[in-house]
């Protein structure tokens, strides 16, 4: 059984296998629910949000935030130290300057990066500059995760969740993968069992110093760049590794388990 | 975790990508899904169903990047959004389609135009187009949804 809705910005697909019409629709309906809760949490649009908060307060007083978003600022930590800072996701300041993300209440953001950012072990993020956080580049993965984890509470034993580039299939079977190439096809990659695929494109990455990753006025980047992990939520983030150093053999994918390659839509470059 | 990569793949797999609708459920599905036991009338304007519990569902049609996504709106007794489900989603036509409609955005350039990638050609999203136009369309309808239940 295969259901769709728009969620995080894009188009959540959520199909399980072997299971009753009933307890699909119910494991289906809660994977949603769940996907749903790390979007109230982890929203840069909505000032409620944790994120929301964090950017308009901790730079003043502690904001404790749901178990979640101190899971995804930990797997953000976690990135951060092991790409000497290349995943960074407190750049928010450059997102709003390009007009990438609202500037509502953030007067008072500033340049900066993820090492203003600290997380106390009883969940209270506080900012010891005036950065802004936007989880964009991970918590979708996180949102896939918590959908897989959510069917497999329910009974579910073989399922694919799928956010616009965000995949995560469980089971006992390959699932064959297909990568959306920008501006081109669909390219078959290979097959994957019990694990993530995230793919990214160039347009859809600042870089570290803020500059898109491309120059104005060069060809369109027609390529499309992926990486396979264990989990969603790593899988997601590495893209962005990749896509800034566009070396698939950056030791960073191996320390994860995760394996990245580069996909074009004339032939097909892998490389593990 | 087990990944088998695809080493070797002929250029011209590219060029038929999978092509075709993916339905996601039927309509009546969707009405259960968004009313639960419902029973469902007709409220005289095409593709909109009064439930029986109250509230209405709106069968409605988007633009997506380059077809139609079909989708129903759940709207409550006092108007709000009760739910969305997809009903069909139609992406993947050939690879000389999609091409075409973008490369058709250069027609009637010159030398004086930028030709630049977000600036006057347009940059090709994934699937951020079909969700800003079923947003569109839900706010629409929202809108609408007081002249759409009938009487």
């Amino acid at each position: 059984m295969r259901r769709a809705r728009p969620l995080l910005g894009t188009l959540v697909e959520i199909e399980v296998d072997g299971a009753t019409q009933a307890a699909a629709e119910r494991a289906i309906a809660a994977a949603f629910e769940a996907v749903s809760l790390v979007q109230r949490l982890m929203s840069f649009h909505d000032a409620d949000s944790d994120v929301g908060r964090i950017n308009r307060s901790a730079f003043r007083t502690p904001v404790t935030v749901h178990p979640w978003t101190a899971r995804v600022l930990r797997h953000a930590e976690v990135l951060h130290a092991a790409t000497d800072g290349l995943f960074d996701c407190a750049v928010g300041h450059e997102f709003i300057r390009r007009g990438l993300l609202p500037a509502d209440g953030l007067d008072h953001v500033s340049p900066g990066g993820f090492g203003a950012v600290r997380l106390p072990a009883d969940r209270s993020v506080c900012l010891t500059a005036p950065v802004a956080i936007d989880l964009g580049g991970i918590a979708k993965g996180y949102a896939v995760d918590r959908a897989i984890a959510t069917l497999r509470a329910a009974g579910i034993r073989g399922a694919t969740v799928n956010a616009g580039g965000d995949l995560r299939v469980m089971g006992d079977t390959d699932q064959p993968i297909y990568v959306r190439i920008p501006g081109g096809g669909l390219l078959p990659v290979g097959s994957l069992r019990n694990g993530a695929i995230a793919t990214s494109s160039s347009l859809a990455t600042i870089d570290r110093g803020g500059a898109p990753h491309q120059s104005p006025g060069s060809p369109p980047d027609r390529r499309a760049y992926s990486v396979v992990a264990p989990s969603c939520v790593v899988a997601d983030a590495l893209t962005k590794i990749l896509v800034q150093t566009g070396n698939p053999r950056h030791p960073c994918f191996g320390s994860f388990g995760a394996t990245a390659f580069i996909s074009v839509d004339d032939l097909q470059s892998v490389a593990a | 975790m087990k990944w088998t990569p695809l080493l070797t793949a002929p250029a011209a797999i590219v060029l038929i990508a999978p092509a075709g609708a993916t339905v996601y459920m039927s309509e009546q599905q969707a009405m259960q899904t968004i009313f639960p036991g419902a029973s469902f009338s007709p409220a005289g304007k095409a593709g909109v169903f009064r439930a029986s519990s109250g509230g209405i569902v709106v069968i409605d049609r988007v633009l997506g990047k380059h077809e139609y996504i079909k989708y129903a709106v759940g709207i409550t007794a006092g108007g709000a959004v009760k739910h969305i489900e997809i009903i069909e989603y139609n992406e993947s036509y050939g690879y000389e389609v999609r091409e075409a409609s973008w490369r058709s955005q250069f027609v009637g350039k010159n030398a004086s135009s930028p030709l630049q990638l977000n600036v006057d050609i347009k940059n090709i999203s994934g699937a951020t187009l079909s969700c800003k136009h079923i947003t569109d369309g839900v706010r629409r309808i929202v809108g609408q949804s007081q002249s759409l239940k009938g009487q």
